[in-house]
């Protein structure tokens, strides 16, 4: 072969060979998961937060018949909004982005929506006075091989004595739990997947308005509010659920998103009975009481974010990443100070014992200059019944154990239900709704 | 004038080493087949359909290696092996066009056979690499940044490839050479491309991955006789 032949034909077999692989072999592998869904039936999402929203919101996009239904009379679980009380978008439940490496901060990113980063410094009301820096760092509980023993124990065993206990119960409300309750060994578990990102972004509009905006609102039509199910009966082909006005509605599948304290309480009634093993799993789960309170003042008197409350455990400013001139206090309460204020009985009486508490810490600055609150106890809401899931002291794979599915008819999603530490955050409440479908629709294929 | 400097600078370099005799330097079209990494990108697409442009797969990519082949008098020789490999996939949506890009860097030890008396021109090689891998992400053509610190994973593993060669003498000592190889990478340790690409952690992959390869392209051949 000549040498220009040669060169010839290497080009046109480069040139063939560049163009082949790529067309051929790429026609053979799908961008996406089931590209060609050919699932026919219907599905019934128990719950309208945020990952049965975003369920339903992947099933429509996927152009599979589906219903959601919702216990209460509004979208969003353990999201809301609350507005007319400051002159912004108060959101009553979840309010911060926890990170920028996950779904929603894609979602937040492809719609354009504006964010902040929460640069808020923190300061600790310790020994009877507002500070800066604490003698020992509190932050404790991200280290490996911690001992399966409570928050509040490990902090003991580390040296830190009772006047840090208020503030390392602010650290466990993080996690919508009590420093009693709180496995350190689990939760430093969970932690290592975790993988958003340590920072904290606000919304310029409410975080439940972002939701209800791009995910709720195209499939508002789905969603049947005011109907509590009472039985889920999956003994057949088709599961049917039944609600408490004794309506039936049958599924091929069905996705519970309902609370970890719903599943713990059997407010739902399985036929047949969940294996014991998930009913155990169930309950090695911890859902403490958790409640919000949003006090609104005259004039900015407090810190940015105070740890270290004994009524309440974190304050923190809530104005920020808003535009506003209103003085907003969110008083962030959880575990037993949660329980405590929850016990008091009316919303009187718990914005009382904060002020009681804030005039304390500022010398009756907060008394003098309040104008309003607003309470939010998460405890007393009937279809949520506290926080969020989180970790107790032999926690084990629970957490795999309840998202497992059942009879591949049942799937389990919501928070709690995230399997990749990212619970207790509304993009672990998504990834587990999209989870869910992901894997009913894999289930449906074999 | 620069070129030709290069060039010369090259032969000295094959020259002042009686061992080595060949230096090969080589571009070609790289596909890549990777289970684990098409599972992450397509749980990607599938749980956001708010961004209408799907991010592509990686598998098309471009491979450079400079080799380097320890010549005697058999038909099987020996050789070092450096390569480079590159992938990248775009999708543009509204406000948010997503880059991931792929790279390998390999370091082999490789076999190469040639045998003029019975196929002329015709050549192969049997490289063992040892490889490592980056993986990164760009949104709007600036690196993905969280907590300060770029997204980014980066795997470790081992190839096996087979080449095979045909070449043709172009100048003296200068050969160039068509080339098709196949590489698998039994095992490829890389437990964040999840969190780079679909940012979650043992949601829907394992933290390994193995790959299938083919190349197709030239290759630059400098010689040195054993009379030279």
């Amino acid at each position: 072969m000549k040498r220009r032949d040669f060169i010839k034909h290497s080009a046109f077999f480069s040139i063939g060979g560049l163009l082949l692989p790529s067309v051929v072999l790429s026609s053979c592998r799908k961008e996406t998961l089931f590209e060609d869904i050919d699932f026919k039936g219907n599905v019934i999402i128990i719950g309208a937060g945020a990952a049965g929203l975003y369920a339903g919101y992947l099933l429509k996009s996927k152009g599979i018949d589906f219903k959601i239904i919702e216990a209460s009379n509004a979208i969003g679980g353990r999201m809301g909004k609350l507005e007319g009380f400051a002159d912004y978008t108060i959101d009553t439940g979840a309010q911060w982005l926890h990170g920028k490496n996950n779904i929603l901060a894609d979602l937040i990113q492809a719609k354009n929506v504006q964010t902040t980063l929460d640069e808020t410094e923190l300061s600790y009301w310790f020994n009877n006075q507002i500070v800066t820096t604490l003698p020992q760092d509190p932050f404790i509980f991200e280290a490996e091989n911690l001992p399966d023993v409570s928050f509040k124990d490990y902090a003991h065993q580390k040296g830190f004595g009772t006047e840090y206990d208020a503030i390392v119960e602010a650290i466990a409300g993080d996690q919508g739990a009590s420093a009693s309750h709180l496995s350190a060994y689990w939760n430093s578990k969970d932690e290592e997947n975790w993988v958003s990102g340590d920072e904290d972004f606000k919304f310029q509009q409410s975080y439940f308005e972002v939701i209800e905006e791009h995910i709720a609102q195209p499939i508002l039509d789905q969603i049947i509010l005011n109907t509590p199910v009472q039985s889920i009966d999956y003994s057949t082909n088709k599961v049917i659920v039944q609600d408490v006005n004794n309506v039936s509605y049958s599924a091929d599948r069905v996705i519970v998103t309902v609370p970890i304290s719903i599943l713990k309480l059997n407010e739902i009634t399985f036929n047949p009975a969940l294996p014991s093993e998930k009913t155990e799993a169930f309950e090695k789960f911890g859902m403490g009481p958790g409640m919000k309170v949003f006090l609104k003042f005259s004039s900015k008197f407090y810190a940015d974010a105070l740890y270290g409350g004994t009524i309440c455990g974190a304050y923190v400013d809530d104005t920020v990443g808003k535009s506003t001139s209103d003085k907003v206090l969110l008083a962030f309460i959880m575990g037993d100070q949660a329980a405590y204020l929850h016990s008091l009985g009316s919303d009187t009486a718990i914005t009382n014992a904060l002020l009681q508490e804030l005039d304390g810490m500022y010398n009756g600055q907060a008394s003098a200059s309040f104008i309003a609150s607003s309470v939010f106890d998460y405890t007393a809401k009937p279809f949520i019944k506290g926080a969020y899931g989180f970790s107790t002291i032999e926690m084990g794979n629970a957490r795999e154990i309840a998202a497992q599915a059942i009879n591949k008819r049942l799937y389990f999603a919501g928070e709690a239900m995230n399997i990749n530490g990212h619970h207790q955050t509304v993009h672990g409440a998504v990834e587990s709704g999209y989870n869910a479908v992901v894997n009913f629709i894999n289930d449906s294929k074999k | 004038m620069r070129l030709q400097r290069l060039y010369s600078l090259v032969l000295l370099v094959v020259s002042i080493n009686a061992s080595a005799q060949e230096l090969k330097v080589d571009l070609s079209y790289n596909y890549i087949y990777s289970n684990q990494l098409d599972k992450i990108i397509q749980t990607y697409n599938f749980s956001r359909p708010f961004l209408t442009e799907k991010q592509p797969l990686l598998m098309n990519g471009l491979n450079t290696s400079v080799s380097y082949i320890f010549k005697n008098e058999r038909h099987l020789n020996y050789g070092i092996n450096v390569a480079y490999s590159y992938f990248r996939s775009v999708a543009e949506n509204e406000n948010m066009t997503t880059t991931l890009q792929l790279n390998f860097l390999k370091l082999g030890y490789f076999l190469h056979y040639e045998n003029p008396a019975k196929w002329k021109g015709l050549y192969s090689d049997l490289i063992i690499s040892a490889t490592s891998s980056g993986l990164f992400r760009n949104v709007n053509g600036e690196a993905f940044v969280y907590d300060e610190a770029t997204s980014k994973a980066f795997g470790i593993g081992g190839e096996l490839n087979l080449k095979l060669g045909y070449y043709l003498q172009l100048k003296n000592r200068t050969y160039v050479s068509l080339f098709i190889s196949f590489a698998y990478t039994p095992y490829l340790y890389s437990p964040n491309n999840e969190v780079v690409i679909n940012q979650t952690k043992g949601l829907c992959a394992k933290n390994w991955t193995s790959i299938l390869g083919a190349q197709i392209g030239l290759a630059v051949h400098l010689r040195q006789e054993k009379n030279d």
